[in-house]
């Protein structure tokens, strides 16, 4: 049986340069630490006794970082500290990026959506997370700041392996940025999970950007969830899309294609064959909605 | 609604309900005494084995550990819930000479903190000699099986057999058998609130209090009498507010007995919380079976037989799984007229946490396993689903021979009003959307003394003071149900008094009358019964007063309400509650009114007084490409006897749905050698609200003889329909067939394949 309890050492820097001067020491000490947001996942996986570390950096207390601006050319930046609730809720994400609402309705309960963050959601590195698979069809990029200064990765390339993202230990993720959607463009979602709100056994996004006729594919970015090590990119099931019309038979193909490039595991819930045929199931209907959405945008 | 009551059948919002909603109202999680010291269990990582050694020295060298025991500092013996069959007592409170399985406790300690006695825990160093484990009831039995218990021959904890009339010739009668196996999956409880309690121990006095969440402080009271080796009246069990029990909190569990002997070995307070994983692998949960059902039906659909046999995976102990088991075979024959009906059941030990009651107590899986079978014998017979359990139902009188008698019956109009409200409710389906039967029974209570109590099953008292305020003492156990608003409801009506006058005192040993606690939908009616003769004993006084004061003669009715006592026929004539309750004081020397009340049930068969009973459909939606079912809509229609709130008892009825849907969609413990793989609720899947679909009531309410007021119970017969009604609206949608509960999307895409398969099978074979 495992201990629920260890106890740590706690530390809520107020700014940025603080935080990350702590990030920094601790990491040159050696130190076992954690830094936290919102604390949805690092809670769990304490109390689960699977990490244990010495000290805890809070970064709650960095307000400004808590935000979601939009601007036609910049596109949609989310801060650090913004919520998935706060996400859910923005009108201009509901108007400009509907899929990221829809996403996030279906994430966890509103408790955990109230108090957990998307960047710290996507530092969790959980292949099985909401938020990663949306972020790589709306071509993210994620923005991290350590003490020698400021770089920005593209989310796809964000997690490497489970658990175990991009960022390096005397970093903090500060800003995730969403360029506008392109024109003629459609972007769909859908989890699959056995109860409401819970960790997906397979997810799928599609953005699928049409010609000006509104005929031929121009381009196509399809992510996977729960289907691998890492959230994924199913290139291949692109190729199979891009500059062409889209047709059923296509999309057929193109998730024939996309269970190839999946790499899913057991679990107590399904069997990786399941899951690597849910990932065909959804490429198709999500495909279809994107198509639908793209016609219509 | 015309009613001749003025507060029961009136909802009425839960007397508990602003004290748990502002977190005022204290449970035994919340509690702490000054002093007190934290326990912690040291458990066995292995299904079975002996315990060579325990060390202890280095735990004990910890600053802050105050004590650490174990199997040798249990000074009483075994205990359990059978306490007429002694044998059946296995339950001890540190395992002394072996472990059966993964998470028994071998020691406790207690420190200061919390993190010191987890850090203790891992200190304690214990050496086993690992034996074979067994772990599924087919093997348990065989002969080359380890022993578990070394008295229980192959591993057979307890048996049944029960038969009426003659199968074998119903058989022979039938023009149409069948026969079907089934294996279900265990169910975890999951109460809000963990099991956890709170000792202290007077050595002064040599006597124990315990707050502690339970179903049942006289049960607990027994339960530590026994592992203690003390006197019932010397241990005080106090039942704070309880977050669920649902049949998990019946037995006496070692947060109890430990947090009782780390207070007596340290004389301070000493408090045991289990954590989320200790309640999925150390508590108790529901029976998981193999099962195999024939039943033989005439052309029309008449049930002429059945035969039932089971095997339950009972795990390493009986807790009240042997009841379970006896439960499993009764009401699977409700609510139907089976002439000729045999059932042979067999609870084996294994090395798992054990099976227990759990709502709807031994009918889930075996009412699973008939309620599935009649749709697909209906199906083949072409007979309508509703139309064939239309045939057979029970009607008031119908007896099984020695077994049970069912008075009021309200389950013929219950499923005339399920067929008409159907055609308005649900008039055209979609594509892929089913709609499933399933109907149901539960008792009100059981007449069975298994625990072998001598006292009455349910007591209560009640004392009217000079303001015509009420103190009501009882024992009777509200864990979430609402039966503290029930209890005082029915005090208040039979006072003619209002809920507002009533002080209740529930749940205390040491001041309250015994009742046997929560379990199988007994409070309502034995609790109810109790208090309404405590309370029908002062109003007699009261009545008996005022018609001396008026002057009527022995022939004029007097009736107690709305705090007035008056003349039936004449209610100008009467005088206040409150006048007559000073009157009758003054009158009785200073005394106040004192009522008491006791029930047992007599001459009621060997089951139950009564029984709550109905018919459900439910509406489903399956995805044929992912095997995801969706339970859309519920509707029932109940026979409860006289409702008493009717709040509650709609809490009662959607709270069975939702354990039941859990049971029949998501909700399973798969177990490696002993192991259980998903303690948590992350990964055991609990319904969530966003899954609940839409539930309709429709009350046929009827008079029950043995009820107060009429009533009977509300609170589990819910359950066992829910999953075969499920099962039966995905067999309906698409024709895929189960021989398990827990249709989870993978299980059900496969047997929709099977499904479509043995279609396109049969069609070629009509080629």
């Amino acid at each position: 049986m495992k201990n629920i309890t260890n106890s740590f050492e706690y530390f809520s820097p107020k700014t940025l340069e603080e935080a990350l001067k702590l990030v920094s020491q601790f990491d040159k000490e050696g130190k076992d630490f954690k830094v936290v947001a919102g604390g949805q996942s690092i809670n769990l996986v304490m109390k689960q006794g699977v990490i244990a570390p010495e000290a805890v950096i809070s970064i709650k207390g960095l307000s400004d970082m808590d935000y979601v601006k939009f601007d036609e050319k910049a596109g949609l930046k989310i801060g650090a500290l913004a919520t998935h609730r706060a996400i859910e809720r923005s009108s201009v994400v509901e108007k400009k990026f509907g899929v990221l609402a829809e996403m996030e309705h279906n994430l966890s309960s509103v408790e955990t959506r109230n108090w957990g963050t998307v960047a710290g959601n996507i530092c969790h590195g959980d292949p099985g997370g909401d938020v990663a698979p949306v972020l790589i069809v709306l071509n993210a990029n994620v923005k991290m700041a350590g003490v020698k200064g400021e770089r920005t990765v593209p989310a796809e390339d964000f997690t490497l392996d489970f658990y175990e993202t991009a960022l390096a230990h005397d970093e903090l993720v500060t800003e995730i940025q969403i360029p506008t959607v392109p024109p003629n463009t459609g972007v769909a979602y859908t989890k699959f999970s056995q109860v409401v709100g819970d960790f997906a056994l397979a997810s799928v996004a599609v953005a699928i950007t049409l010609d000006s006729k509104k005929d031929i594919c121009s381009d196509v970015r399809i992510g996977l969830g729960s289907v691998a090590a890492t959230p994924l990119r199913a290139k291949k099931a692109e190729e199979i899309l891009r500059g062409k019309k889209i047709t059923d038979d296509l999309l057929a193909k193109a998730a024939q294609a996309a269970m190839d490039e999946s790499d899913p595991t057991d679990s107590v819930d399904a069997s990786g064959e399941y899951k690597r045929e849910l990932v065909g199931v959804f490429v198709k209907r999500v495909g279809k909605e994107a198509l639908e959405r793209a016609k219509k945008a | 609604m015309e009613t001749k009551y003025s507060v029961i059948g009136k909802p009425t919002g839960n007397v508990d309900g602003m004290a748990k909603t502002t977190g005022e109202g204290k449970y035994t999680f919340d509690m702490y005494l000054p002093n007190m010291l934290y326990g912690k269990h040291v458990r066995s990582p292995y299904p079975h084995a002996k315990i060579i050694s325990i060390d202890a020295s280095e735990a004990l060298k910890l600053p802050g550990v105050k004590a650490v025991i174990t199997g040798k500092d249990v000074p009483g013996g075994k205990w359990g819930l059978w306490r007429r069959f002694r044998e059946l007592c296995d339950q001890i409170a540190l395992a002394d000479d072996k472990v059966r399985f993964i998470g028994e406790p071998v020691a406790a300690v207690a420190a200061t903190t919390k993190d010191i006695a987890a850090k203790a825990v891992e200190l304690v160093k214990v050496e086993y000699e690992i034996l074979p484990g067994v772990f599924d009831p087919l093997e348990a039995i065989k002969d080359d099986a380890p022993l578990i218990h070394e008295d229980f021959e192959n591993n057979i904890n307890a048996t049944r057999h029960i038969e009426w009339g003659n199968v074998d010739e119903g058989f022979k009668q039938a023009d149409y058998v069948r026969e079907d196996k089934f294996t279900l999956f265990p169910q975890a409880v999951v109460s809000m609130e963990v099991h956890n309690s709170l000792a202290s121990y007077d050595k002064g006095t040599g006597k124990l209090t315990i707050w502690s969440s339970t179903q049942s402080p006289y049960y607990l009271q027994l339960g530590l009498a026994d592992a203690l080796k003390m006197r019932e009246g010397d241990i005080r069990v106090i039942k704070p507010h309880v977050g669920g029990g649902y049949g998990g909190k019946n037995s006496t569990m070692p947060d109890a007995t430990t947090a009782a002997l780390l207070s007596m070995k340290t004389g301070r307070p000493v408090k045991v919380v289990f954590n989320r994983e200790e309640e999925f692998t150390t508590t108790e949960h529901r029976m998981g079976l193999h099962l195999a059902i024939k039943i033989g039906l005439k052309k029309d659909g008449t049930i002429l037989a059945r035969e039932c046999k089971i095997i339950t995976d009972g795990g390493a102990y009986t807790g009240l799984g042997a009841t379970a088991l006896y439960l499993a075979g009764i009401f699977q024959t409700f609510p139907y007229k089976i002439p000729n009906w045999r059932y042979d059941a067999f609870r084996t030990y294994t090395n798992k946490v054990w099976a227990t009651s759990v709502r709807g107590f031994g009918a889930v899986p075996t009412v699973y396993a008939a309620e599935v079978q009649l749709d697909r014998a209906a199906k083949e017979m072409g007979i309508d689903p509703l139309a064939i359990r239309r045939k057979n139902l029970m009607e008031p009188g119908y007896e099984a021979p020695g077994q049970y008698k069912v008075e009021s019956c309200g389950i013929v109009p219950c499923v005339d009003k399920m067929a008409e409200r159907i055609k308005e409710k649900w008039p055209k389906l979609e594509k892929d959307e089913g709609i499933g039967y399933a109907g149901f029974a539960y008792m009100s209570g059981g007449i069975f003394n298994w625990i072998d109590t001598p006292y009455a099953y349910s007591g209560a008292r009640v004392q009217v003071n000079i303001d015509g305020s009420v103190d009501l003492f009882t024992q009777a156990a509200d864990i979430g149900q609402g039966h503290n608003t029930v209890a005082v409801m029915i005090c208040a009506e039979e006072l003619g008094i209002g809920i507002e006058d009533i002080r209740l005192h529930p749940g205390d040993t040491a001041t309250a009358p015994v009742d046997l606690g929560a379990w199988g939908s007994r409070e309502t009616l034995m609790n109810g019964n109790a208090i309404k003769m405590a309370a029908g004993q002062v109003k007699q006084k009261l009545v008996d007063l005022a018609r001396a004061k008026l002057g009527e003669n022995i022939a004029y009715d007097l009736v107690c309400r709305e705090k007035r006592i008056y003349l039936e026929l004449r209610p100008e004539r009467g005088y206040s509650y409150y006048e007559m309750v000073e009157a009758a004081i003054k009158l009785n020397d200073g005394e106040p009114l004192i009522g008491t009340g006791h029930y047992t049930p007599h001459n009621k068969g060997m089951i139950s007084p009564a029984y709550g009973m109905g018919i459900m459909a439910m509406k489903a939606k399956v995805d044929r490409e992912t095997g995801l079912v969706e339970a859309k809509d519920v509707l029932i229609v109940h026979d409860c006897g006289q409702v008493i709130n009717p709040l509650g008892a709609r809490g009662q009825v959607e709270g069975s749905v939702h354990m039941g849907l859990g049971y029949a969609l998501t909700e399973e413990m798969p177990n490696d050698n002993g192991l259980v793989l998903n303690p948590s609720i992350n990964d055991y899947k609990i319904i969530r609200q966003r899954d609940m679909p839409q539930i309709e009531l429709l009350d046929v309410p009827t008079y029950d003889p043995s009820g107060p007021f009429g009533a009977k119970e509300a609170a589990e017969a819910t359950i066992s329909p829910t999953a075969p009604a499920l099962a039966n609206a995905v067999f309906d949608a698409c024709g895929a067939e189960f021989d398990s509960n827990c249709l989870k999307p993978e299980r059900v895409l496969k047997a929709i394949r099977e499904a479509e398969k043995n279609q396109k099978n049969k069609a070629k074979a009509k080629k």
